[in-house]
């Protein structure tokens, strides 16, 4: 088969302009196609990942956004009280938007030396010292550093909260790159002197063998009694009910993401099949000489499948480059999704495109493959 | 024994309400070195006959026999590989493919021969040179003339070392110079090379060249004899 490759190559590049054309269209949609399946992959690193499902969240019950959510910053030692619980740390949560946003701006705010131990935080610039001691300093995440231009040492405004930049910090779990921590007694005092000794949630962190769902239901029981009634859930059903109206829109993104992939087919199948109609004495002529069927129908399933390749390629690495440099995240009411380039994303970019090439192929490549050699020789 | 033998070959065509039989129980022997030049007036079957020693078509009655091998059993594939191994063929129209050279167009049908690169080159090579294309070897089809095409066209049909070579209508598509040339060289690589040739053509100076003229009217072959040949030569000079 490796023999025809110049036969090939060279049949693509005879219509130069209609094979960049195509090559170009399935690279835009294969592109859309890997944005919308990263958005699914973020998604389900927020909701699935370990953290969580070993990780409770304890919000104001029948409240959704984090500014509604008033609870009762005395409640942590309450809750460390129950059986299965390790750690117990109060955030408070503020954010510049409560709706979907692609430039949303979180701040938690918590205990610094809490902070340290519940989260898997590495700073990449600056001090642990300087944030822990100084009231108004923030640690913030590389992404929503990059985004926003912040770097350490400088003072970062929006609203009325002016924080001063301690450093910048990565993590393991893409979302908590696009958060800011503060100090709690910082943010508290941002919003007023009545909240003071009030958060917005507080997050429980397990014993090893706990199991999440009954300590859940443990803390329900034991703050009904308290001045707020609580629902607790695990920190990924908590994400995912927070996110609802965005779910919604990403399951039709999927469709988006299909439609893409059929337009990729639908492409791909019509420049293969303009292709195989301008050569049909050509493919006369080549089983004269003895090519038999089945290798024309070989050849021509090459040429559909690397066009649709090339073209998968490049819209795969252009998506994978601007996932990886652009810093994109998604979120509503404190909570985001981070979009991120991975293997699997660039494994699902090129295995689609090879497979969408080769279906696109199948009825141009049996046309030629049937071709009749009397009938087609006798052709102008 | 003859190396292509027909047997009570028949083959129509289906025109509206009209029924063609252009040939009709033809038996013919062909036999090893022969040049065969095949003519007759327009439409009588000349091509069909050549379709049917070629295997690209089938015929309705009849047996077509190259070197034992019975081509009018074989399937769609079989006849591919029998053809790659076997025949040569040369179009009237060159029919070169436009996006390869001259040497890729060449080597075209020993790809599908279990050959090594080496070998392939030395063959194409050789071929070139013998149709004194050596220097042509990088051009492609749009950069020769229509002579220069037809000599790629026969490097092409004998690169294989086939068993035999059907030329339909080689000089059709050339002018008068370019056609004697090009009969010169079949009728050399006949000689030289014991090339078995089975030429259609309507041009009756090219069939002078063959060793063998057989004429084709309403459905039946018949060879002409040595005065007939004579008399043709005569007036066509």
């Amino acid at each position: 088969m490796f023999r025809f490759a110049p036969y090939v190559f060279k049949g693509l590049w005879r219509h130069r302009a209609r094979t960049m054309l195509t090559v170009s269209g399935a690279a835009v949609a294969i592109f859309v196609f890997c944005f919308v399946v990263s958005i699914q992959e973020g998604l389900d690193r927020l909701t699935s990942n370990e953290d969580a499902q070993r990780t409770l969240i304890v919000f104001q019950e029948n409240r959704f956004c984090p500014t509604s959510s008033r609870l009762p910053e005395d409640y942590a030692r309450q809750i460390e009280d129950i059986p299965g619980v390790k750690d117990v740390m109060p955030v408070q949560v503020w954010t510049n938007n409560c709706r979907a946003s692609l430039d949303i701006i979180v701040f938690n705010g918590s205990p610094p030396e809490k902070l340290r131990n519940a989260r898997d935080l590495t700073l990449v610039s600056g001090d642990w010292g300087e944030f822990e001691s100084q009231r108004d300093s923030a640690i913030v995440g590389r992404k929503v550093a990059a985004r926003r231009g912040i770097s350490q040492g400088e003072s970062f405004s929006i609203g009325d909260i002016t924080v001063q930049v301690a450093g910048v910090f990565s993590s393991p779990i893409p979302s908590e790159e696009n958060l800011i921590h503060t100090n709690l007694e910082f943010l508290q005092y941002r919003r007023g002197a009545d909240a003071a000794g009030v958060v917005t949630q507080h997050e429980v962190h397990l014993t090893a063998d706990a199991d999440p769902d009954v300590v859940a239901t443990a803390i329900d029981e034991k703050l009904k009694s308290g001045p707020v009634a609580t629902t607790t859930r695990r920190k990924g059903a908590f994400q995912a009910s927070t996110l609802s109206d965005l779910l919604d829109l990403i399951e039709f993104a999927h469709w988006l993401g299909y439609a893409c992939v059929g337009l990729v087919l639908s492409l791909v199948a019509t420049t293969t099949l303009m292709s195989v109609q301008d050569r049909i004495k050509e493919h006369a002529v080549l089983q004269t000489l003895g090519v038999r069927p089945a290798r024309i129908f070989r050849l021509v399933i090459a040429e559909s499948g690397l066009l649709c390749l090339f073209g998968g390629l490049m819209g795969t690495s252009l998506a994978l480059a601007i996932l990886g440099w652009g810093s994109l995240a998604v979120g509503a009411e404190g909570v985001t999704i981070a979009f991120r380039p991975s293997l699997q994303l660039a494994l699902m970019g090129t295995i689609v495109s090879a497979s969408v090439g080769l279906l696109a192929g199948l009825v141009p490549a049996t046309q030629a493959a049937r071709t009749q050699i009397v009938n087609a020789l006798s052709q102008p | 024994m003859a190396l292509v033998e027909i047997r009570n070959l028949s083959k129509q065509f289906s025109k509206g309400d009209e029924v063609i039989r252009p040939l009709r129980e033809v038996d013919l022997d062909i036999h090893e070195g022969d040049f065969v030049s095949l003519m007759g007036p327009s439409g009588t079957g000349k091509s069909t006959l050549l379709n049917l020693i070629s295997g690209i078509d089938k015929p309705d009655q009849g047996t077509v026999t190259v070197d034992d091998v019975e081509v009018t059993s074989l399937s769609r594939s079989q006849l591919a590989d029998w053809r790659a191994a076997n025949l040569g063929y040369i179009f009237q129209t060159h029919n070169l493919i436009p996006v390869l050279t001259t040497y890729e167009n060449v080597e075209l049908p020993i790809l599908l021969l279990p050959l090594a690169k080496r070998e392939r080159q030395q063959r194409v090579e050789l071929v070139l040179e013998a149709v004194g294309l050596s220097d042509r070897a990088d051009h492609y089809p749009r950069q020769l003339s229509g002579g220069q095409e037809q000599r790629v066209g026969i490097a092409r049909a004998i690169v294989a070392h086939p068993k035999v070579v059907v030329a339909d209508e080689p000089t059709g598509s050339l002018d008068n110079k370019t056609s004697e040339q090009v009969q010169v060289l079949l009728q050399r690589l006949n000689q030289e090379l014991n090339i078995t040739m089975i030429m259609v053509t309507h041009d009756s100076e090219a069939a002078q060249i063959a060793t063998r003229q057989l004429q084709l009217d309403e459905g039946k072959i018949r060879e002409l004899s040595s005065d007939e040949r004579a008399t043709a030569q005569q007036v066509s000079t």
